[in-house]
């Protein structure tokens, strides 16, 4: 014996028989398995047999041989598997560069008036919404300051459209970026020369919304206080952007009413006819105006994410009925990518920590700082103040700290049990939005149900023998092949 | 194919270094005199110095070793070239099964005459150390990377090392900002022991290799992996992507390598080689695992037009400029500039083969 304390296994003769580390976590599945994923995001399925050989301390050697090949379990005194272990959490965990994305809303007024608008809009002919002189030389100053060879700028609003000439100076000041990239969320309602200049652009990208087929779209959108002519008017500016620059430079995603929810079909069919092959379906969020018109969308039904399995299911058919191109959910395939391949995405509203004000931040119209696009409108809707600054004295405020010290989901005690923690993120604002709170127990929140229920699907379609399924898995994974198998069993 | 070394006098009897120029800018110089059919002749701080077999057009800006006692020039780094490396030392203690350069016993310690020509490399070079073993004369090794990155700033090296000889003692020195100019290109060949020593010639080299690779994940290291693909570890190579993409996903990249007809390979080209492109789902099904899980890879010494379509973005054009060639069919194929061609010492008539341009 060498000295350890009682109920510690002994080293010397044991040592080759020492239990190795073990760090599991299991969900039970249907049929008595068990899904098993370690702290670094390493999973497999475990057969009942195997949840009673782990209960009861029985590992087989063929267990340990398993477990060790997929960098589940450490063995005593590997040393490479125990730094491999160290280095898959922190592949994990979110490292933030220096701020090289900014989100900037030139001008709050907008020209249509959508039932759900998130940011609360203001009037078109309305005066104190725009960008001053000031919060342009503020802005501008701020881009000149980036240590990065890097930016993206998103421009946000209102309808930024409504002001090109800010959009334009701003463009203009980041030529001594090597890499630059500007995207410009617009309703497409009016195009101009002034903004087809902007359009035309190497480096500007256009997103802009669909809802559907025309009928959904003049429903939630372009039909409201407006009259018919707006949504025809979007519907030959998209034609005409479309045909003008091809589905490459051009983006869409449609606001769902789960209340309501479009005919699948026509839906897809009305993105896959003009080229475009990713679709971020997004329920209506529980921000802005939506809070009173969709007051039912703070908790999404079961009916919700019934629909939104189906969709995934019927791009599966339609992906395996159809080789030459490949749709996909754009969400589905963000969690689908941070199961198997930590740190590539740089998607901001799943990931863990989540920093706030650090890599990216929001300039609203009246140069406020915020640290999300969700924390600007929950603090216009009147909810709490969020913001973290202003764009001339700057953001690296007590706010902020406040903040971050709780943007992670790696201490809360729900999270810590969960399989899904190391793919999972977390989302302070959309906490605040829905319940004015963050200290609920993770279970009972909208953002841990979503998740739970997304990444149970996934893991259903990991280990989904259809090759139809794998197919679309893995080229939604950006794989050259399909492999015979996603996922290991252990029996 | 670039002749490397090439017939010279010179005056004096030590070696140096020198930089060939038609027109003088700055020291270390050696100055065009004068240019005929057979050669040109230049005169530096070191006196005269006439090169034979190569034309003044190709020789300008070269960075040379000058032998007088052997007659040689050696061009270390050539101007222009993507593709330099300096061969430190031909000792290893290794014997890999394909080695494309065998070793040899002896060792000529050249290091400062190195250090002196990267200090002279144009801006920005990626400057390659290959051997034999650069790690068996590591203290030198260290000290003239060490020197040349702290001088110029602007420089980074590849070192090709076995893997055999990181400490513990080393990684607070691999840890410093300065190492992250160096990546090193480090081969394993199979997932099990037995096999990767076997091919490397050396047991224990397995395990030794684990604790490098402790060593390095510490301090940080850059790692390019390399597995030569060869009869004995095809079957196993989806075994060795899944034990990369669980224990080793801490490296840059993974290379996977086809095997070069020259040294140990030559004579033993029927055992060893194997053809990717009869079957090639064994390199398929490691390439997915590798994307699967997030680990970049590539495919060096793979012609395009041998690989099937969707695996051909990971087929870089990894032959050596000056041990490069193509063939007449490959003039009108679209792939050429980014394909890798063959071996300079490949037969023509096996590459032939195996050509369909794109």
């Amino acid at each position: 014996m060498c000295g350890e304390p009682p109920g510690r296994r002994p080293c010397g003769a044991g040592a080759m028989t020492a239990a190795p580390f073990l760090p599991l976590r299991t969900r039970p599945l249907p049929d008595g398995e068990a899904l098993c994923v370690a702290d670094t995001g390493k999973f497999f399925t475990g057969s009942s047999e195997f949840l009673r050989r782990l209960a009861s301390d029985g590992l087989s050697e063929a267990d340990r041989i398993f477990l060790e090949r997929e960098g589940v379990a450490v063995a005593e005194g590997d040393e490479l598997g125990a730094g491999a272990y160290a280095y898959g959490i922190a592949e994990r965990l979110t490292a933030p560069g220096s701020l090289d994305y900014l989100i900037l809303v030139p001008t709050l007024r907008c020209n249509l008036s959508c039932s759900y608008c998130q940011v609360s809009r203001a009037g078109v002919k309305q005066s104190g919404y725009d960008w001053t002189e000031a919060t342009l030389a503020s802005v501008l100053k701020v881009i000149d300051s980036l240590p990065t060879q890097r930016l993206k700028i998103e421009f946000q609003g209102g309808e930024p459209t409504l002001r090109p000439d800010l959009i334009r100076a701003v463009i203009e000041r980041c030529e001594r970026f090597a890499d630059r990239q500007f995207v410009i969320c617009t309703n497409l309602q009016e195009l101009n020369p002034e903004i087809l200049a902007l359009f035309d652009r190497e480096e500007v990208f256009i997103s802009t919304s669909l809802d559907g087929d025309a009928a959904t779209h003049d429903r939630q959108r372009t039909g409201r206080g407006g009259t018919k002519a707006a949504t025809g008017s979007f519907f030959d500016n998209i034609a005409f952007v479309l045909d003008r620059y091809g589905p490459r430079k051009v983006s869409a995603l449609p606001t769902i009413d789960p209340a309501a929810p479009p005919d699948m079909d026509d839906l897809i069919d009305s993105y896959a006819s003009r080229g475009f092959n990713s679709i971020f379906l997004r329920p209506i969020n529980y921000q802005g105006f939506a809070r009173k018109r969709h007051s039912q969308s703070r908790e999404h039904s079961e009916a919700w994410r019934d629909y939104h399995r189906a969709f995934v299911r019927n791009l599966i058919a339609r992906n395996w009925q159809d080789r030459s191109r490949v749709l996909e959910e754009s969400y589905f395939s963000i969690c689908l990518r941070r199961v198997f391949q930590p740190g590539r995405d740089r998607y901001v509203d799943l990931r863990n920590p989540n920093p706030m004000g650090i890599d990216y931040i929001v300039v609203d119209h009246d140069g406020r700082v915020y640290p999300t696009d969700e924390a600007r409108m929950l603090t216009r809707a009147g909810v709490v103040d969020l913001s973290i600054g202003d764009v001339a004295n700057g953001w690296a405020s007590a706010q902020r700290d406040s903040l971050n010290f709780h943007a992670t989901n790696q201490f809360d005690p729900a999270c810590q049990r969960c399989t899904y923690q190391p793919f999972c993120g977390r989302d302070l604002v959309d906490d605040l939005s829905r319940y004015g709170r963050i200290d609920l127990r993770r279970t009972d929140t909208e953002f841990c149900r979503r998740h739970l229920s997304i990444f149970d699907f996934i893991f259903e379609l990991i280990y989904d023998d259809d090759l139809a399924v794998r197919y679309s898995l893995t080229r939604w994974l950006r794989l050259p092949g399909t492999p015979a198998a996603l996922g290991a069993r252990l029996a | 194919m670039i002749p490397l070394s090439l017939p010279a006098v010179a005056e004096g009897e030590a070696p140096f270094v020198t930089r060939l120029r038609r027109s003088p800018e700055g020291s270390f110089d050696s100055i065009l005199l004068n240019e005929d059919e057979v050669g040109a002749s230049f005169s530096g701080e070191h006196g005269l110095l006439t090169v034979d077999g190569a034309a003044m057009a190709e020789l300008d800006g070269d960075i040379v070793l000058v032998q007088p006692q052997a007659g040689r020039i050696e061009r270390l780094l050539r101007a222009g070239s993507r593709h330099n490396s300096l061969l430190v030392t031909e000792r290893c203690d290794q014997l890999c099964i394909m080695c494309s350069q065998p070793p040899k016993k002896t060792h000529h310690d050249r290091f400062e005459l190195f250090e002196a020509a990267c200090l002279l490399a144009e801006p920005h070079c990626l400057i390659g150390i290959t051997g034999g073993e650069p790690m068996l004369y590591k203290e030198q090794l260290f000290r003239m990377v060490e020197r040349v990155l702290s001088t110029r700033d602007d420089l980074e090296f590849h070192i090709l090392s076995n893997g055999q000889h990181f400490g513990r003692e080393d990684v607070e020195q691999l840890r410093q900002p300065i190492w992250q100019r160096v990546s090193w290109g480090i081969p394993l060949y199979a997932p099990k022991p037995e096999l990767h020593d076997r091919i490397v010639g050396k047991a224990g080299a397995f395990a030794r290799l684990e604790q490098s690779f402790v060593h390095l994940l510490m301090a940080g290291g850059r790692i390019e992996l390399r597995t030569v693909l060869l009869s004995s570890n095809r079957a196993l190579l989806p075994a060795l992507a899944r034990h990369i993409t669980s224990r080793l996903r801490f490296i840059e990249v993974w290379s996977i390598m086809q095997l070069e007809n020259i040294g140990f390979a030559k004579n033993r080209w029927q055992d060893l080689y194997v053809d990717h492109a009869a079957d090639f789902s064994e390199v398929a099904a490691a390439l997915d695992e590798a994307a699967l899980r997030g680990v970049r890879a590539q495919l060096f010494n793979f012609p395009r037009c041998t690989v099937p379509a969707a695996y051909r973005p990971y087929a870089a054009a990894s032959i050596s400029d000056w041990k490069r060639k193509y063939l007449p069919p490959c003039d009108g194929c679209r792939d050429r500039d980014r394909c890798c061609g063959f071996f300079a010492w490949h037969p023509d008539e096996q590459a032939l083969a195996g050509v369909t341009p794109l």
